[in-house]
């Protein structure tokens, strides 16, 4: 509060307190000309030049030898440049031998089972289900059931308000031949540890 | 060395601080200057004065809180910035030296005007629905970020806009306040 009195004592002391009002008036009211002319009349122009010192140019020409051929650099950078992210459908992972048919097939199977076993006496929690002992492996379960998912032979139950995500077999009947709905969910290391306790 | 060749190779170095951009602002801080000048600065940025008089040029010392100082103190004068103006203003005529349009000045007078009645400080919406009475709303928005991008206006992330380094520097804003709000007669401005 201070402050902000002794601001305004030195601005009306400085003679630049003048009605914001009667201001807003003039300016609405003044040629175009005559404002460009008050300014002039107010203007003195800073005087400033630029200079190039002996010392200046000898470290640029240091710096100009010593600078790689520019399509070397870009090779370079290139080669640090990381792969942008990409997503690999099933069909991709099996032809680069990342996952066999047969056993990919078991799996969602296997997994399928264990889902219609756990959830039957209702929707389970989604972090809990995928989790198992290694990084790696709650990954392949994660992937697997979001086959399941997407393929109408689960339920996920998403609340964003409690922020839980909950999973389900569903049974026969109620299983969608269109495929379900697609919900992206990062399953990170961290997520991981946490689910772990460690 | 003789105390006047001293002095006079002082002098010089004080007219290279201050009229040679060695940053990214033209002109030198006081702390700058007395480091190369020694405590004495003062006295010789004095003789620097009177010889740029002549050529129609004086020394500008702008303090870091914007407000003029009769008898400014020694951290006032270490934290200021010193620059070189024109000590006469710019003539209508010599409007083309600018590389402005007389519409753009305009902008920039009634900008100024604005900020500097409603203390220092005013939205950049009601700039613009000032400006865009006379203007077309394309061409405010392009001169008000020139004057940002130049340093005559600042603007914060709130939309809010001041009074930049620059017009501190080089505008008298009383005598830009004293014409528009009709106190000073524009012939008396001009000469």
């Amino acid at each position: 509060m201070v402050k902000l009195q002794s601001d305004w004592v030195k601005r009306r002391a400085t003679g630049l307190f003048i009605d914001p009002f009667l201001v807003e008036v003039k300016i609405k009211v003044m040629p175009k000309d005559s404002l460009a002319s008050a300014l002039l009349a107010s203007w003195h122009p800073i005087v400033a030049g630029e200079q190039l010192t002996e010392g200046r140019l000898s470290r640029a020409l240091d710096y100009w030898n010593a600078l790689i051929p520019l399509s070397q650099r870009m090779s370079e950078l290139d080669a640090a440049r990381q792969e942008q992210e990409k997503t690999l459908s099933v069909s991709e992972l099996i032809k680069l031998k990342f996952l066999s048919d047969k056993v990919f097939q078991q799996e969602i199977s296997n997994l399928l089972s264990e889902l219609k076993e756990k959830s039957e006496g209702g929707p389970i929690d989604y972090w809990q289900f995928i989790t198992v002992d290694t990084y790696e492996a709650t990954v392949m379960r994660s992937y697997a059931l979001s086959f399941l998912i997407s393929n109408g032979y689960a339920n996920l139950i998403v609340n964003p308000i409690e922020e839980t995500i909950k999973v389900e077999a569903l049974p026969v009947q109620e299983q969608k031949s269109s495929g379900g709905r697609s919900v992206p969910i990062a399953v990170s290391y961290s997520k991981w540890k946490e689910m772990r306790g460690s | 060395m003789s105390e006047d060749a001293a002095i006079s190779k002082k002098v010089k170095k004080a007219a290279q601080l201050l009229l040679y951009q060695h940053h990214r602002l033209p002109g030198s801080k006081g702390w700058e200057i007395k480091k190369i000048l020694g405590k004495d600065y003062m006295k010789v940025i004095k003789l620097l004065e009177r010889k740029f008089d002549d050529l129609g040029l004086e020394i500008k010392i702008v303090y870091s809180d914007g407000i003029e100082r009769i008898s400014p103190t020694e951290e006032d004068l270490e934290q200021a910035r010193f620059y070189v103006l024109s000590k006469v203003p710019m003539q209508s005529s010599e409007v083309s030296l600018s590389g402005w349009r007389i519409d753009t000045l305009a902008v920039l007078a009634a900008a100024l005007a604005l900020i500097t009645s409603k203390q220092g400080k005013a939205t950049r919406r009601e700039a613009e629905e000032l400006l865009q009475e006379k203007l077309p709303d394309w061409k405010v928005d392009q001169d008000l970020n020139r004057f940002i991008r130049k340093g005559y206006l600042d603007e914060d992330e709130a939309g809010l806009l001041f009074i930049g380094w620059r017009t501190r520097a080089e505008i008298d804003l009383k005598k830009l306040m004293g014409i528009i709000a009709g106190s000073l007669p524009e012939e008396k401005a001009e000469s």
